[in-house]
């Protein structure tokens, strides 16, 4: 099932939108790199699962910690291109954000700012399929930083495997159903350490390998991305 | 910049398995640079045989199983199993079919990548080698080392440990041949030893012990001043400090010897080790058993004896002693109950009225017997034999020995291969002609039946009516090249289990092939190929790994094989007698058999590679004597 016709042409004129807002630069290129058509089968799409740490769930006002990413396409995940680029939050850590994502002063020693890390993740993305598990937190971060840095909207292709879990195998779930370690489970997918930004990108890549393994049906960019 | 790939739990998971755990840090990270991770669903085909490969796959987690191609061996990798690689090693297509059986997770690693690791760590190259032989000769190695690691500290080593780690005082006390039986026993009372070693210029030439004072000279009233050389034992059995103290403790059994003097290099005596010093170590009744069955004044005694042999095979199992030195010690055991037996019927019934031997058959013959073997006999007579006038005599002695045994815990031979069937109770040509019968007119249902009389030694009695057969059947048998390629043919037949490894990793597909037989399945194939090799080349030794190292020596068999046969065969009779010990500590009745699901996967993937190298060496060896040409 094809991406209903106007929202694929409200996503190209808000990316062109934002294309237009993006100072020269690293956003800018990004931009310019475009994105795949609709209609391209997933078995040509190149794709890039990401997973972001974060101090809380407030776009404006939580720190970005760090970035984990993972280069696949629709069958395969290249193991070998994975990434993990940290981030300085701009104010001091929580202890509760120490605690839960193991990241101590140590490990922000080889921290980038928020303006380098931008610089250093958005190539990567350029030209790509984006992929989470939850991808509200990626688009929303992802937003709220380039916003802050470069005064301009993030706009991105996105593939949601929970919400593609619950469009493609709709069923009644328990309240956590749709968790990351649950759906791995149901596909006979290993359990993975939670909480580190690159585990988890992988984690999210592997699902939707499964998931279009699963499905099956030749399905195109259309009807994978998040509406 | 390009940062290393920090893929956290990929390379937390390649650790965890054997070749990976040993790279470096920047070798496993050049790995996870070259790994893809692929999903495939439950009975999709990963490798099709015949399909270029570029890629050494490991199961992440799921179910693959791998058809051997031109066969149907199956083998079932669970998480941790890697396929795909021998045809990069090889540099060629891939044979064998890889499917998954359930929904898997599988990491891949690019040939280039896996190649340039290969070539760079020797350790990763070892563990890929394709060929299985040599991982279990490794895994054998491996298993003796955990033996002896576990055997803990230097004060309560087991029976790997050499004879000369039992040596506790130096300084040895010897006496020399000429001094009065007086003065050696003053002597020895003065240096409150049991043992006089006797040595003349330095050399040992005898021994005396406390209980040839009793024998020799007390009881039979000696002259005090004779030379203590007219009592001693003269060339006793020695051993050297490095001799294990397993190979001491059978020769200790065989002999009926309780002292040996150790020797140095030069010769000269540097201490004596006593059973008890053995025992002590031990902690088995392993000694007692030998001691036990010669004591016993009826059968019924002989049994109480041989009762305790499944305690002292555990405690044996347990000391880590190898599989060979624990059936050499079994078959010692039964060996000497088979003597002592026919011995204690010649007393009540008299002494024989001709020459005759006791031959054994099988397990027993080529000392590698187990728990819970039956018992195979015959006897062969020698000149002056009369069925009409001497048979009843042998009959009635066969009886008292079967019953004797079956007590013992030998059982009846269900095929009536026993003393107790007259026809096995023949004479040397009357045997001679059986055989040749065997030889000369071979059909494959009596070839089956017969390879055990070709496994045949003499326990008691003329051995040289047994020797002279067995030459002459050997001789009979290796010129004929029909009657080779029958018995080559009859080995290949041995049902080495295929389809079995199926029922390996998962539970859910249970019912067909549960049960594994050691003995049927994976003993016999190699008893089979050392058998017509010996019988090719006219071998003397009925042992087999003593005849695979004949069959190299005379180039019957490639020395590689040779060697990877011997392996092979000690692995799969290590499994036997582990399995037996452990059955015996759970009070069950020993024997073969075994569920496939009760091994470790150590064990299981090795006797896979057990299993492939036997069932090759069968087929080479049917080709080999194909045709009736030698």
């Amino acid at each position: 099932m094809m991406l209903p016709p106007f929202n694929a042409w409200r996503f190209s004129r808000r990316f062109d939108a934002a294309r237009k807002a993006a100072p020269e630069g690293p956003l800018r290129d990004f931009y310019e790199a475009g994105h795949p058509g609709f209609a391209t089968p997933v078995e040509d799409l190149e794709m890039i699962a990401i997973d972001l740490e974060t101090d809380g769930l407030d776009f404006d006002h939580s720190a970005l910690l760090e970035a984990g990413l993972v280069a696949m396409r629709h069958d395969r995940v290249f193991a070998g291109t994975g990434k993990r680029i940290r981030i300085r939050p701009p104010a001091a850590l929580s202890e509760a954000s120490v605690v839960i994502h193991r990241i101590t002063d140590e490990a922000l020693k080889d921290a980038l700012d928020e303006e380098a890390a931008l610089a250093k993740l958005l190539p990567m993305l350029a030209g790509k399929v984006l992929v989470a598990h939850f991808a509200e937190i990626e688009t929303g971060f992802l937003d709220a930083a380039c916003r802050r840095v470069y005064d301009a909207p993030f706009i991105a292709p996105f593939v949601c495997t929970m919400a593609l879990e619950n469009r493609w195998f709709p069923r009644p779930r328990a309240a956590d159903g749709l968790r990351l370690a649950k759906l791995r489970a149901q596909y006979g997918l290993p359990a993975y350490r939670g909480h580190d930004g690159l585990v988890d990108a992988l984690a999210c890549a592997e699902l939707l390998i499964a998931q279009l393994a699963v499905r099956n049906s030749g399905p195109t960019l259309g009807d994978i991305l998040r509406r | 910049m390009q940062d290393a790939p920090e893929t956290l739990e990929i390379a937390e998971f390649l650790r965890q398995h054997p070749p990976f755990g040993g790279l470096s840090d920047a070798e496993l990270a050049a790995l996870i640079r070259a790994l893809e991770v692929r999903y495939y669903r439950r009975g999709s085909t990963i490798i099709s045989a015949g399909d270029e490969n570029d890629w050494f796959s490991m199961v992440r987690s799921g179910a693959v199983e791998l058809r051997l191609g031109g066969s149907d061996l199956n083998a079932r990798l669970g998480e941790g199993g890697c396929f795909g690689y021998p045809s990069l090693l090889r540099d060629g297509r891939a044979q064998n079919e890889a499917v998954a059986l359930e929904d898997s997770l599988v990491y891949r690693i690019a040939k280039p990548a896996f190649l340039a690791t290969i070539r760079s760590h020797p350790e990763f190259r070892a563990f890929f080698e394709i060929d299985e032989a040599v991982r279990l000769r490794r895994a054998v190695d491996r298993m003796r080392q955990v033996a002896s690691a576990s055997e803990g500290s230097a004060d309560t080593l087991g029976a790997h440990a050499s004879i000369g780690s039992l040596v506790r005082r130096t300084g040895i006390v010897t006496g020399d041949p000429g001094m009065a039986v007086y003065e050696a026993a003053r002597l020895m009372t003065r240096e409150d030893v049991s043992t006089l070693p006797i040595c003349r210029d330095g050399r040992l030439i005898g021994i005396v012990t406390d209980k040839d004072l009793r024998r020799r000279v007390l009881g039979v009233g000696l002259n005090l001043s004779s030379p203590v050389s007219a009592i001693m034992t003269k060339e006793p059995v020695t051993a050297v400090p490095d001799t294990p103290i397993l190979t001491a403790l059978i020769t200790m059994a065989e002999r009926h010897i309780h002292h040996l003097p150790i020797l140095d290099p030069a010769g000269e005596v540097i201490a004596i080790v006593s059973s008890n010093d053995i025992l002590s170590q031990l902690g088995s009744n392993a000694l007692h058993i030998a001691k036990a069955i010669s004591a016993s004044a009826d059968s019924g005694q002989v049994a109480d004896a041989t009762s305790q042999l499944p305690q002292a095979l555990t405690g044996l199992v347990a000391a880590g002693v190898d599989a060979d030195h624990v059936s050499r010690y079994v078959s010692t055991i039964g060996e000497g109950a088979h003597r002592h037996l026919l011995k204690l019927g010649e007393e009540k019934l008299g002494p024989p009225p001709v020459p005759y031997a006791l031959a054994c058959f099988g397990s027993l013959a080529r000392a590698e017997q187990a728990l819970g073997s039956d018992q195979d006999n015959g006897f062969v007579f020698g000149e002056g034999y009369d069925t009409a006038q001497h048979d009843a005599y042998f009959a009635e002695l066969a009886r008292h020995l079967c019953d004797g045994l079956n007590a013992a815990g030998y059982r009846y031979c269900p095929g009536n291969i026993m003393a107790t069937n007259p026809t096995y109770r023949r004479t040397a040509e009357e045997w001679a002609d059986i055989f040749r019968s065997w030889i000369e007119s071979p059909d494959p249902q009596a070839v089956l039946e017969s390879t055990i009389f070709f496994d045949m030694r003499a326990l008691a009695g003329e051995k040289s009516l047994v020797e002279g057969l067995r030459r002459e059947v050997f001789a009979e048998a290796a010129k004929n090249g029909i009657f080779l390629s029958f018995i080559a043919r009859a080995a290949a037949t041995t049902r080495v289990p295929l389809g079995f490894f199926r029922n390996f990793l998962l539970q859910d597909d249970a019912d067909e092939g549960r049960v594994l037989d050691l003995k049927t399945q994976a003993i016999a194939p190699i008893v089979d190929i050392a058998r017509t090799h010996a019988l090719a080349k006219k071998l003397v030794a009925t042992n087999t790994m003593e005849r695979l190292s004949g069959a190299a020596d005379s180039e019957s068999l490639p020395r590689d094989a040779a060697r990877d046969l011997a392996a092979c065969f000690e692995f799969v009779r290590d499994v036997r007698f582990r399995h037996q010990a452990e059955q015996i500590v759970r009070g069950e009745p020993p024997s073969n058999k075994l569920d496939p699901a009760s091994l470790s996967r150590f064990d299981r993937e090795h006797l896979r590679d057990a299993f492939k190298l036997i069932r090759d060496q069968l087929e080479k060896l049917r080709s080999q004597f194909a045709g009736g040409v030698t």
